[in-house]
Protein backbone atom coordinates (compact mmCIF):
# COMPACT_ATOMS: atom_id res chain seq x y z
CA UNK A 1 0.00 0.00 0.00
CA UNK A 2 0.98 3.23 -1.07
CA UNK A 3 0.82 6.46 0.22
CA UNK A 4 -2.15 8.97 -1.86
CA UNK A 5 0.02 11.80 -1.24
CA UNK A 6 3.50 10.99 -1.95
CA UNK A 7 3.33 7.69 -3.08
CA UNK A 8 5.66 6.48 -0.53
CA UNK A 9 5.12 2.58 0.84
CA UNK A 10 3.05 2.78 4.25
CA UNK A 11 4.36 0.69 7.13
CA UNK A 12 2.11 -0.56 9.46
CA UNK A 13 1.75 2.53 11.63
CA UNK A 14 -0.78 5.14 10.73
CA UNK A 15 1.21 7.89 9.73
CA UNK A 16 3.33 8.37 6.29
CA UNK A 17 7.16 7.92 6.64
CA UNK A 18 7.05 10.17 3.70
CA UNK A 19 5.05 12.97 4.29
CA UNK A 20 4.28 12.68 7.88
CA UNK A 21 0.31 12.75 6.90
CA UNK A 22 -2.02 10.51 9.25
CA UNK A 23 -3.35 7.65 6.96
CA UNK A 24 -5.27 6.03 8.69
CA UNK A 25 -8.61 7.21 7.25
CA UNK A 26 -6.95 6.04 3.51
CA UNK A 27 -6.14 2.69 5.06
CA UNK A 28 -9.87 2.54 5.91
CA UNK A 29 -10.88 3.10 2.28
CA UNK A 30 -8.34 0.81 1.28
CA UNK A 31 -9.77 -1.87 3.46
CA UNK A 32 -13.28 -0.83 2.61
CA UNK A 33 -12.51 -1.20 -1.31
CA UNK A 34 -11.51 -4.35 -0.53
CA UNK A 35 -14.23 -5.87 0.96
CA UNK A 36 -16.64 -4.57 -1.77
CA UNK A 37 -14.16 -6.35 -4.53
CA UNK A 38 -14.51 -9.28 -2.58
CA UNK A 39 -17.55 -8.94 -2.54
CA UNK A 40 -17.97 -8.35 -6.34
CA UNK A 41 -15.69 -11.30 -6.70
CA UNK A 42 -18.42 -13.19 -4.98
CA UNK A 43 -21.10 -12.13 -6.83
CA UNK A 44 -19.80 -12.35 -9.94
CA UNK A 45 -18.80 -16.58 -8.77
CA UNK A 46 -22.58 -16.94 -8.77
CA UNK A 47 -23.35 -15.32 -11.99
CA UNK A 48 -24.99 -11.90 -10.14
CA UNK A 49 -23.21 -9.50 -12.71
CA UNK A 50 -25.25 -6.45 -12.13
CA UNK A 51 -24.22 -7.12 -8.21
CA UNK A 52 -20.78 -7.21 -9.48
CA UNK A 53 -20.89 -4.51 -11.19
CA UNK A 54 -22.01 -2.09 -8.43
CA UNK A 55 -20.06 -3.76 -5.54
CA UNK A 56 -16.63 -2.92 -7.96
CA UNK A 57 -17.90 0.22 -8.61
CA UNK A 58 -18.49 1.00 -4.91
CA UNK A 59 -14.84 -0.77 -4.51
CA UNK A 60 -12.92 1.88 -7.47
CA UNK A 61 -14.53 5.02 -5.96
CA UNK A 62 -12.87 3.86 -2.44
CA UNK A 63 -9.32 3.07 -4.44
CA UNK A 64 -9.19 3.77 -7.72
CA UNK A 65 -5.92 1.86 -7.46
CA UNK A 66 -7.92 -1.54 -6.97
CA UNK A 67 -5.91 -3.20 -9.93
CA UNK A 68 -8.11 -6.47 -9.62
CA UNK A 69 -11.78 -4.97 -8.86
CA UNK A 70 -10.92 -2.70 -12.14
CA UNK A 71 -10.24 -6.01 -14.01
CA UNK A 72 -12.88 -7.59 -13.14
CA UNK A 73 -15.48 -5.16 -13.68
CA UNK A 74 -13.55 -5.25 -17.41
CA UNK A 75 -14.37 -8.72 -17.71
CA UNK A 76 -17.94 -8.47 -16.64
CA UNK A 77 -18.61 -5.64 -19.00
CA UNK A 78 -17.05 -7.71 -21.50
CA UNK A 79 -19.38 -11.09 -20.94
CA UNK A 80 -22.41 -8.89 -20.87
CA UNK A 81 -21.58 -7.58 -24.19
CA UNK A 82 -20.45 -4.05 -23.24
CA UNK A 83 -16.61 -4.49 -24.98
CA UNK A 84 -15.83 -1.07 -25.42
CA UNK A 85 -16.26 -0.01 -21.61
CA UNK A 86 -14.62 -2.96 -20.58
CA UNK A 87 -11.79 -2.77 -22.93
CA UNK A 88 -11.46 0.92 -21.44
CA UNK A 89 -11.43 -0.13 -17.64
CA UNK A 90 -8.23 -3.22 -18.79
CA UNK A 91 -6.67 0.09 -20.56
CA UNK A 92 -7.07 2.43 -17.25
CA UNK A 93 -5.74 -0.46 -15.23
CA UNK A 94 -2.97 -1.20 -17.40
CA UNK A 95 -1.66 2.77 -16.97
CA UNK A 96 -2.12 2.62 -13.92
CA UNK A 97 -0.24 -0.55 -13.09
CA UNK A 98 2.40 -0.82 -15.47
CA UNK A 99 4.08 -3.98 -14.00
CA UNK A 100 2.85 -7.40 -13.87
CA UNK A 101 -1.01 -6.93 -15.14
CA UNK A 102 -3.47 -9.63 -16.12
CA UNK A 103 -5.47 -6.81 -18.36
CA UNK A 104 -2.77 -7.35 -20.45
CA UNK A 105 -3.84 -10.79 -21.14
CA UNK A 106 -7.47 -9.67 -21.90
CA UNK A 107 -6.73 -6.89 -24.12
CA UNK A 108 -3.91 -9.07 -26.16
CA UNK A 109 -6.83 -11.92 -26.30
CA UNK A 110 -9.54 -9.28 -28.00
CA UNK A 111 -6.91 -7.73 -29.92
CA UNK A 112 -5.60 -11.20 -31.27
CA UNK A 113 -8.58 -11.70 -32.94
CA UNK A 114 -9.40 -8.62 -35.12
CA UNK A 115 -12.54 -10.74 -37.02
CA UNK A 116 -13.96 -11.54 -33.73
CA UNK A 117 -13.64 -7.64 -32.68
CA UNK A 118 -15.44 -6.65 -35.78
CA UNK A 119 -18.21 -8.88 -35.22
CA UNK A 120 -18.95 -7.34 -31.74
CA UNK A 121 -18.64 -3.68 -33.17
CA UNK A 122 -20.97 -4.99 -35.64
CA UNK A 123 -23.20 -6.42 -32.71
CA UNK A 124 -22.71 -2.86 -31.22
CA UNK A 125 -24.08 -0.91 -34.00
CA UNK A 126 -26.93 -2.99 -34.65
CA UNK A 127 -28.17 -2.79 -31.11
CA UNK A 128 -27.87 1.08 -31.88
CA UNK A 129 -29.68 1.26 -35.21
CA UNK A 130 -32.26 -1.22 -33.05
CA UNK A 131 -33.01 0.91 -30.16
CA UNK A 132 -33.15 4.30 -32.78
CA UNK A 133 -35.64 2.14 -34.16
CA UNK A 134 -37.76 1.72 -31.25
CA UNK A 135 -37.47 5.35 -30.53
CA UNK A 136 -39.03 5.95 -34.35
CA UNK A 137 -41.48 3.50 -33.37
CA UNK A 138 -40.45 1.06 -35.78
CA UNK A 139 -40.81 -2.04 -33.33
CA UNK A 140 -41.26 -4.51 -36.01
CA UNK A 141 -37.77 -3.76 -37.07
CA UNK A 142 -36.31 -3.38 -33.91
CA UNK A 143 -37.33 -6.69 -33.06
CA UNK A 144 -36.12 -8.36 -36.57
CA UNK A 145 -32.82 -5.98 -35.69
CA UNK A 146 -32.29 -7.42 -31.91
CA UNK A 147 -32.40 -11.00 -33.20
CA UNK A 148 -29.80 -10.84 -35.61
CA UNK A 149 -27.79 -9.12 -32.65
CA UNK A 150 -28.82 -11.80 -30.80
CA UNK A 151 -27.65 -14.55 -33.08
CA UNK A 152 -23.99 -12.83 -33.25
CA UNK A 153 -23.72 -12.68 -29.39
CA UNK A 154 -26.19 -14.17 -27.24
CA UNK A 155 -24.43 -12.86 -23.90
CA UNK A 156 -25.34 -9.62 -25.18
CA UNK A 157 -27.82 -8.82 -21.57
CA UNK A 158 -28.98 -5.20 -22.82
CA UNK A 159 -30.28 -6.93 -26.25
CA UNK A 160 -32.58 -9.09 -24.25
CA UNK A 161 -33.59 -6.72 -22.18
CA UNK A 162 -34.57 -4.64 -25.01
CA UNK A 163 -36.31 -7.79 -26.91
CA UNK A 164 -38.07 -8.74 -23.74
CA UNK A 165 -39.36 -4.99 -23.42
CA UNK A 166 -40.49 -5.27 -27.19
CA UNK A 167 -42.47 -8.40 -26.41
CA UNK A 168 -44.44 -6.59 -23.32
CA UNK A 169 -44.78 -3.56 -25.95
CA UNK A 170 -46.57 -6.40 -28.40
CA UNK A 171 -48.18 -8.34 -25.55
CA UNK A 172 -46.14 -11.35 -26.59
CA UNK A 173 -45.83 -12.38 -22.85
CA UNK A 174 -44.34 -15.40 -23.14
CA UNK A 175 -41.52 -15.00 -25.61
CA UNK A 176 -40.89 -11.58 -23.17
CA UNK A 177 -40.94 -14.44 -20.11
CA UNK A 178 -38.31 -16.25 -22.38
CA UNK A 179 -36.31 -13.09 -23.02
CA UNK A 180 -36.33 -11.82 -19.56
CA UNK A 181 -35.64 -15.66 -18.02
CA UNK A 182 -32.47 -15.64 -20.93
CA UNK A 183 -31.69 -12.36 -19.70
CA UNK A 184 -31.34 -13.87 -15.75
CA UNK A 185 -29.48 -16.65 -16.84
CA UNK A 186 -26.54 -14.26 -18.14
CA UNK A 187 -27.42 -12.13 -15.15
CA UNK A 188 -29.02 -13.37 -12.48
CA UNK A 189 -29.27 -10.16 -10.53
CA UNK A 190 -30.40 -8.04 -13.11
CA UNK A 191 -33.59 -6.50 -11.34
CA UNK A 192 -34.53 -5.03 -14.61
CA UNK A 193 -35.07 -8.31 -16.01
CA UNK A 194 -36.72 -9.26 -13.06
CA UNK A 195 -39.29 -6.76 -13.42
CA UNK A 196 -39.95 -7.20 -16.80
CA UNK A 197 -40.14 -11.34 -16.34
CA UNK A 198 -42.82 -10.41 -13.27
CA UNK A 199 -44.76 -8.18 -15.78
CA UNK A 200 -44.61 -10.98 -17.82
CA UNK A 201 -46.00 -13.37 -15.42
CA UNK A 202 -48.70 -11.27 -14.31
CA UNK A 203 -50.09 -11.01 -17.65
CA UNK A 204 -50.00 -14.72 -18.23
CA UNK A 205 -53.71 -15.36 -17.05
CA UNK A 206 -55.25 -18.68 -15.72
CA UNK A 207 -57.11 -20.56 -18.88
CA UNK A 208 -59.18 -23.46 -18.73
CA UNK A 209 -58.86 -26.56 -17.68
CA UNK A 210 -56.12 -25.11 -15.63
CA UNK A 211 -53.54 -24.06 -18.03
CA UNK A 212 -51.65 -20.85 -18.26
CA UNK A 213 -52.63 -19.30 -20.99
CA UNK A 214 -50.61 -16.89 -22.59
CA UNK A 215 -51.69 -15.37 -26.15
CA UNK A 216 -52.79 -18.29 -27.89
CA UNK A 217 -52.28 -16.17 -30.83
CA UNK A 218 -50.26 -17.97 -33.19
CA UNK A 219 -47.12 -16.42 -34.31
CA UNK A 220 -47.17 -18.91 -37.68
CA UNK A 221 -49.95 -20.75 -38.87
CA UNK A 222 -48.09 -23.81 -37.83
CA UNK A 223 -48.24 -23.84 -33.89
CA UNK A 224 -50.34 -22.82 -31.08
CA UNK A 225 -48.40 -21.30 -28.12
CA UNK A 226 -49.90 -22.04 -24.45
CA UNK A 227 -47.73 -22.12 -21.28
CA UNK A 228 -48.77 -25.18 -18.94
CA UNK A 229 -47.51 -24.85 -15.52
CA UNK A 230 -44.18 -23.20 -16.03
CA UNK A 231 -43.33 -25.45 -19.47
CA UNK A 232 -44.36 -23.67 -22.57
CA UNK A 233 -46.52 -25.96 -24.85
CA UNK A 234 -46.26 -25.63 -28.58
CA UNK A 235 -49.12 -27.59 -30.42
CA UNK A 236 -48.81 -27.88 -34.26
CA UNK A 237 -52.65 -26.94 -35.67
CA UNK A 238 -54.14 -29.34 -37.65
CA UNK A 239 -54.61 -28.73 -40.93
CA UNK A 240 -57.71 -29.86 -43.40
CA UNK A 241 -57.04 -32.09 -46.38
CA UNK A 242 -55.95 -28.66 -48.71
CA UNK A 243 -53.37 -27.32 -46.49
CA UNK A 244 -52.27 -31.25 -45.90
CA UNK A 245 -52.01 -31.40 -49.59
CA UNK A 246 -49.07 -29.32 -49.33
CA UNK A 247 -47.00 -32.12 -47.61
CA UNK A 248 -48.44 -34.59 -49.82
CA UNK A 249 -47.36 -32.93 -52.90
CA UNK A 250 -43.78 -32.49 -50.81
CA UNK A 251 -43.77 -36.54 -50.65
CA UNK A 252 -44.54 -36.62 -54.23
CA UNK A 253 -41.19 -34.05 -55.18
CA UNK A 254 -39.63 -36.37 -52.86
CA UNK A 255 -40.38 -39.44 -54.65
CA UNK A 256 -39.92 -37.06 -57.94
CA UNK A 257 -36.86 -36.13 -57.46
CA UNK A 258 -35.76 -39.90 -55.43
CA UNK A 259 -36.79 -41.17 -59.22
CA UNK A 260 -34.44 -38.60 -60.75
CA UNK A 261 -31.67 -39.00 -58.49
CA UNK A 262 -32.01 -43.08 -59.37
CA UNK A 263 -32.09 -42.60 -63.16
CA UNK A 264 -28.81 -40.19 -63.15
CA UNK A 265 -27.03 -42.31 -60.87
CA UNK A 266 -28.12 -46.05 -60.27
CA UNK A 267 -29.81 -46.41 -63.55
CA UNK A 268 -26.83 -45.47 -65.92
CA UNK A 269 -24.26 -47.93 -63.60
CA UNK A 270 -27.26 -50.64 -64.31
CA UNK A 271 -27.49 -49.84 -67.54
CA UNK A 272 -23.63 -50.57 -68.29
CA UNK A 273 -24.09 -53.90 -66.54
CA UNK A 274 -27.11 -55.21 -68.52
CA UNK A 275 -25.64 -54.27 -71.72
CA UNK A 276 -22.12 -55.68 -70.79
CA UNK A 277 -23.95 -58.79 -70.16
CA UNK A 278 -26.02 -58.90 -73.22
CA UNK A 279 -22.62 -57.65 -75.42
CA UNK A 280 -21.21 -60.80 -73.57
CA UNK A 281 -24.23 -63.36 -74.48
CA UNK A 282 -23.86 -61.65 -78.69
CA UNK A 283 -20.38 -62.80 -78.40
CA UNK A 284 -20.88 -65.97 -77.46
CA UNK A 285 -23.90 -66.28 -79.61
CA UNK A 286 -22.02 -65.30 -82.78
CA UNK A 287 -19.53 -67.82 -81.53
CA UNK A 288 -21.92 -70.32 -81.94
CA UNK A 289 -23.14 -69.17 -85.15
CA UNK A 290 -19.93 -69.34 -86.62
CA UNK A 291 -19.31 -73.08 -85.64
CA UNK A 292 -23.17 -73.66 -86.90
CA UNK A 293 -22.45 -72.23 -90.18
CA UNK A 294 -18.98 -74.30 -90.38
CA UNK A 295 -21.47 -77.10 -89.78
CA UNK A 296 -24.13 -75.58 -92.59
CA UNK A 297 -21.16 -75.65 -95.06
CA UNK A 298 -19.71 -79.17 -94.33
CA UNK A 299 -23.75 -80.04 -95.23
CA UNK A 300 -24.18 -78.40 -98.03
CA UNK A 301 -21.23 -79.85 -99.17
CA UNK A 302 -22.55 -83.44 -98.32
CA UNK A 303 -25.90 -82.20 -99.97
CA UNK A 304 -23.50 -81.42 -103.41
CA UNK A 305 -21.91 -84.96 -103.26
CA UNK A 306 -25.48 -86.16 -102.30
CA UNK A 307 -27.02 -84.58 -105.29
CA UNK A 308 -24.40 -85.53 -108.22
CA UNK A 309 -24.65 -89.00 -106.76
CA UNK A 310 -28.59 -88.67 -106.85
CA UNK A 311 -28.14 -87.45 -110.67
CA UNK A 312 -26.32 -90.72 -110.92
CA UNK A 313 -28.06 -92.69 -109.85
CA UNK A 314 -31.39 -91.50 -111.60
CA UNK A 315 -29.16 -91.87 -115.03
CA UNK A 316 -28.59 -95.38 -114.24
CA UNK A 317 -32.50 -95.66 -113.11
CA UNK A 318 -33.58 -94.30 -116.32
CA UNK A 319 -31.19 -96.53 -118.13
CA UNK A 320 -32.72 -99.54 -116.85
CA UNK A 321 -36.56 -97.85 -117.26
CA UNK A 322 -35.25 -97.87 -120.87
CA UNK A 323 -34.12 -101.09 -120.66
CA UNK A 324 -38.07 -101.96 -119.21
CA UNK A 325 -39.54 -100.18 -122.27
CA UNK A 326 -37.43 -101.94 -124.39
CA UNK A 327 -38.72 -105.31 -122.47
CA UNK A 328 -42.51 -104.68 -122.54
CA UNK A 329 -42.16 -103.82 -126.16
CA UNK A 330 -40.54 -107.62 -126.90
CA UNK A 331 -43.33 -108.69 -124.22
CA UNK A 332 -45.98 -106.97 -126.81
CA UNK A 333 -44.65 -108.26 -129.63
CA UNK A 334 -44.37 -112.06 -128.05
CA UNK A 335 -48.03 -111.60 -127.15
CA UNK A 336 -48.83 -109.95 -130.72
CA UNK A 337 -47.24 -113.52 -132.39
CA UNK A 338 -48.95 -115.69 -129.69
CA UNK A 339 -52.48 -114.23 -130.80
CA UNK A 340 -51.14 -114.95 -134.50
CA UNK A 341 -50.13 -118.01 -134.16
CA UNK A 342 -53.23 -119.54 -132.27
CA UNK A 343 -55.76 -117.31 -134.05
CA UNK A 344 -54.26 -116.01 -137.51
CA UNK A 345 -57.80 -114.61 -138.00
CA UNK A 346 -58.12 -112.87 -134.67
CA UNK A 347 -56.53 -108.93 -136.71
CA UNK A 348 -57.96 -106.88 -133.78
CA UNK A 349 -55.73 -108.64 -131.08
CA UNK A 350 -53.13 -108.60 -133.05
CA UNK A 351 -53.14 -105.06 -133.64
CA UNK A 352 -54.00 -104.18 -129.90
CA UNK A 353 -50.87 -106.17 -128.78
CA UNK A 354 -48.61 -104.88 -131.95
CA UNK A 355 -49.90 -101.30 -130.90
CA UNK A 356 -48.05 -101.08 -127.76
CA UNK A 357 -44.77 -102.08 -129.68
CA UNK A 358 -43.24 -98.30 -130.29
CA UNK A 359 -40.31 -98.38 -132.28
CA UNK A 360 -39.36 -94.47 -131.83
CA UNK A 361 -38.96 -95.91 -127.74
CA UNK A 362 -37.06 -98.98 -128.64
CA UNK A 363 -34.49 -97.50 -130.87
CA UNK A 364 -31.54 -99.76 -131.60
CA UNK A 365 -31.49 -101.19 -128.62
CA UNK A 366 -33.36 -104.28 -129.58
CA UNK A 367 -32.02 -107.44 -130.56
CA UNK A 368 -31.84 -108.66 -134.66
CA UNK A 369 -34.06 -111.79 -133.42
CA UNK A 370 -36.71 -108.97 -132.53
CA UNK A 371 -36.60 -107.01 -135.43
CA UNK A 372 -36.49 -109.93 -137.56
CA UNK A 373 -39.38 -111.50 -136.04
CA UNK A 374 -41.39 -108.32 -135.96
CA UNK A 375 -40.57 -108.08 -139.79
CA UNK A 376 -41.90 -111.56 -140.68
CA UNK A 377 -45.14 -111.02 -138.64
CA UNK A 378 -45.52 -107.60 -140.53
CA UNK A 379 -44.84 -109.86 -143.84
CA UNK A 380 -48.19 -111.99 -142.42
CA UNK A 381 -50.14 -109.21 -141.22
CA UNK A 382 -49.33 -106.73 -142.13
CA UNK A 383 -51.43 -106.03 -145.14
CA UNK A 384 -54.85 -107.00 -142.67
CA UNK A 385 -53.66 -104.76 -139.94
CA UNK A 386 -53.34 -101.74 -142.60
CA UNK A 387 -56.62 -102.25 -144.50
CA UNK A 388 -58.03 -102.64 -141.20
CA UNK A 389 -56.80 -99.45 -139.94
CA UNK A 390 -57.28 -97.83 -143.61
CA UNK A 391 -60.93 -98.73 -143.04
CA UNK A 392 -61.17 -97.58 -140.38
CA UNK A 393 -59.62 -94.08 -140.83
CA UNK A 394 -61.02 -93.56 -143.66
CA UNK A 395 -64.63 -93.65 -142.57
CA UNK A 396 -63.63 -91.45 -139.93
CA UNK A 397 -62.11 -89.25 -142.51
CA UNK A 398 -65.14 -88.98 -144.30
CA UNK A 399 -67.31 -88.67 -141.16
CA UNK A 400 -65.00 -85.29 -140.64
CA UNK A 401 -63.45 -87.18 -137.48
CA UNK A 402 -59.72 -85.94 -138.02
CA UNK A 403 -58.33 -87.08 -134.75
CA UNK A 404 -59.59 -90.57 -135.19
CA UNK A 405 -58.63 -90.61 -138.80
CA UNK A 406 -55.33 -89.37 -138.47
CA UNK A 407 -54.54 -92.18 -135.56
CA UNK A 408 -55.52 -95.01 -137.81
CA UNK A 409 -54.28 -93.61 -140.93
CA UNK A 410 -50.98 -92.96 -139.29
CA UNK A 411 -51.33 -96.92 -138.51
CA UNK A 412 -52.48 -97.96 -141.42
CA UNK A 413 -49.23 -96.44 -143.33
CA UNK A 414 -46.87 -98.14 -140.83
CA UNK A 415 -48.08 -101.08 -141.51
CA UNK A 416 -48.29 -100.85 -145.41
CA UNK A 417 -46.26 -98.05 -146.82
CA UNK A 418 -47.22 -98.76 -150.18
CA UNK A 419 -50.74 -97.74 -150.35
CA UNK A 420 -50.90 -93.92 -151.90
CA UNK A 421 -54.33 -93.69 -150.40
CA UNK A 422 -53.74 -94.20 -146.49
CA UNK A 423 -50.79 -91.08 -146.94
CA UNK A 424 -53.00 -88.91 -148.78
CA UNK A 425 -55.75 -88.99 -146.66
CA UNK A 426 -53.44 -88.58 -143.63
CA UNK A 427 -52.22 -85.27 -144.94
CA UNK A 428 -55.91 -84.11 -145.78
CA UNK A 429 -56.74 -85.40 -142.27
CA UNK A 430 -53.54 -83.41 -141.27
CA UNK A 431 -55.06 -80.31 -143.32
CA UNK A 432 -58.10 -80.33 -142.36
CA UNK A 433 -57.42 -80.80 -138.83
CA UNK A 434 -55.28 -77.66 -138.83
CA UNK A 435 -51.53 -79.26 -138.68
CA UNK A 436 -50.48 -77.71 -142.03
CA UNK A 437 -46.88 -78.67 -141.36
CA UNK A 438 -47.52 -81.98 -141.22
CA UNK A 439 -49.89 -81.94 -144.03
CA UNK A 440 -47.53 -80.39 -146.07
CA UNK A 441 -44.52 -83.61 -144.97
CA UNK A 442 -47.30 -86.01 -145.96
CA UNK A 443 -48.20 -83.95 -149.39
CA UNK A 444 -44.32 -84.05 -149.42
CA UNK A 445 -44.09 -87.64 -148.88
CA UNK A 446 -46.89 -88.36 -151.07
CA UNK A 447 -45.34 -86.47 -154.21
CA UNK A 448 -41.72 -88.12 -153.20
CA UNK A 449 -42.32 -91.61 -153.27
CA UNK A 450 -45.68 -91.96 -155.59
CA UNK A 451 -44.81 -89.31 -158.04
CA UNK A 452 -47.33 -90.59 -161.25
CA UNK A 453 -50.00 -90.77 -159.29
CA UNK A 454 -53.45 -89.09 -159.23
CA UNK A 455 -53.53 -88.11 -155.55
CA UNK A 456 -49.16 -87.05 -156.20
CA UNK A 457 -51.31 -84.26 -158.13
CA UNK A 458 -53.76 -83.55 -156.09
CA UNK A 459 -51.16 -83.50 -153.28
CA UNK A 460 -49.07 -80.68 -155.79
CA UNK A 461 -52.44 -79.09 -155.63
CA UNK A 462 -52.84 -78.52 -152.17
CA UNK A 463 -49.53 -77.74 -151.61
CA UNK A 464 -49.55 -75.29 -153.87
CA UNK A 465 -52.79 -73.73 -152.15
CA UNK A 466 -51.06 -73.65 -148.59
CA UNK A 467 -48.15 -72.25 -150.45
CA UNK A 468 -49.71 -69.67 -151.84
CA UNK A 469 -52.27 -68.92 -148.45
CA UNK A 470 -48.66 -68.48 -146.88
CA UNK A 471 -47.54 -66.05 -149.56
CA UNK B 1 -48.29 -2.23 -15.94
CA UNK B 2 -44.92 -0.90 -17.10
CA UNK B 3 -44.35 2.60 -19.24
CA UNK B 4 -42.67 1.53 -22.78
CA UNK B 5 -41.70 5.13 -22.92
CA UNK B 6 -39.84 5.24 -19.55
CA UNK B 7 -38.33 2.08 -19.75
CA UNK B 8 -36.83 3.04 -23.24
CA UNK B 9 -35.41 6.10 -21.99
CA UNK B 10 -32.96 3.98 -19.85
CA UNK B 11 -31.76 2.26 -22.47
CA UNK B 12 -28.33 4.06 -23.63
CA UNK B 13 -26.90 3.75 -26.85
CA UNK B 14 -23.80 1.01 -26.39
CA UNK B 15 -20.25 2.55 -27.00
CA UNK B 16 -18.79 1.99 -29.71
CA UNK B 17 -15.17 0.63 -30.39
CA UNK B 18 -14.19 4.22 -32.12
CA UNK B 19 -15.47 5.69 -28.75
CA UNK B 20 -12.88 3.74 -26.71
CA UNK B 21 -10.30 6.75 -26.95
CA UNK B 22 -13.11 9.46 -25.43
CA UNK B 23 -14.27 7.30 -22.66
CA UNK B 24 -10.55 6.34 -21.41
CA UNK B 25 -9.59 10.37 -21.65
CA UNK B 26 -12.78 11.65 -19.95
CA UNK B 27 -13.25 9.32 -17.82
CA UNK B 28 -13.77 10.89 -13.89
CA UNK B 29 -10.75 8.50 -12.20
CA UNK B 30 -11.58 10.07 -8.74
CA UNK B 31 -11.52 7.80 -5.69
CA UNK B 32 -12.34 9.01 -1.86
CA UNK B 33 -8.97 9.82 -1.17
CA UNK B 34 -8.51 12.40 -3.81
CA UNK B 35 -12.20 14.11 -2.45
CA UNK B 36 -10.76 13.71 0.97
CA UNK B 37 -7.40 15.27 -0.14
CA UNK B 38 -9.42 18.23 -2.35
CA UNK B 39 -11.05 18.91 1.06
CA UNK B 40 -8.21 19.24 3.19
CA UNK B 41 -6.78 21.86 0.66
CA UNK B 42 -9.42 23.83 0.72
CA UNK B 43 -10.08 23.61 4.55
CA UNK B 44 -6.67 24.56 4.80
CA UNK B 45 -6.44 27.45 2.39
CA UNK B 46 -9.57 28.59 3.82
CA UNK B 47 -8.18 28.51 7.48
CA UNK B 48 -5.00 30.58 5.64
CA UNK B 49 -7.73 33.32 4.32
CA UNK B 50 -9.12 33.84 7.62
CA UNK B 51 -5.61 34.30 9.23
CA UNK B 52 -4.63 36.80 6.76
CA UNK B 53 -7.84 38.64 7.35
CA UNK B 54 -7.03 39.34 11.14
Amino acid sequence: MRCASCNTELNGTDICPGCGRDVRMYKKMVSLSNRFYNEGLEKAGVRDLSGAVSCLRQSLKLDKNNIDARNLLGLIYYETGEVVVALSEWVISKNLETGENIADYFMDTVRNSPAKLDEINQTIKKFNIALNYCRQDSLDLAIIQLKKVLSLNGNFVKAHLLLCLLYLKGGNWDRAKSEAGKALKLDTGNVMAKRYLKEADDMLLPGESGKLVSDITTDSDDVIRYNSGNEMIIQPVKKSAITRSGSIWGIVLGIILGIAASCFLILPQRIAGINSNNQEKITQISEESDAKSAQINDYEQQIATLQSQIEELQSQVSGYEGATSTSAAMNSLMKAASIYLNDSSDVDGIGSALAEVDLSVIGEDVSPEFTSLYDNLMVLVGAQLSTSYYNTGYEAYKNSDYETAISNLSKAYQYDSTNVNTLYYLGNSYYNSGDIAKAKEAYDEVITKFPETKSAQEAQTKLAEINNSDG
Amino acid sequence: MLNFEEELKKFKPSLEIEDTEDIIYNKDLDDMSDVLVKLLKEAKSETDNQRRAR
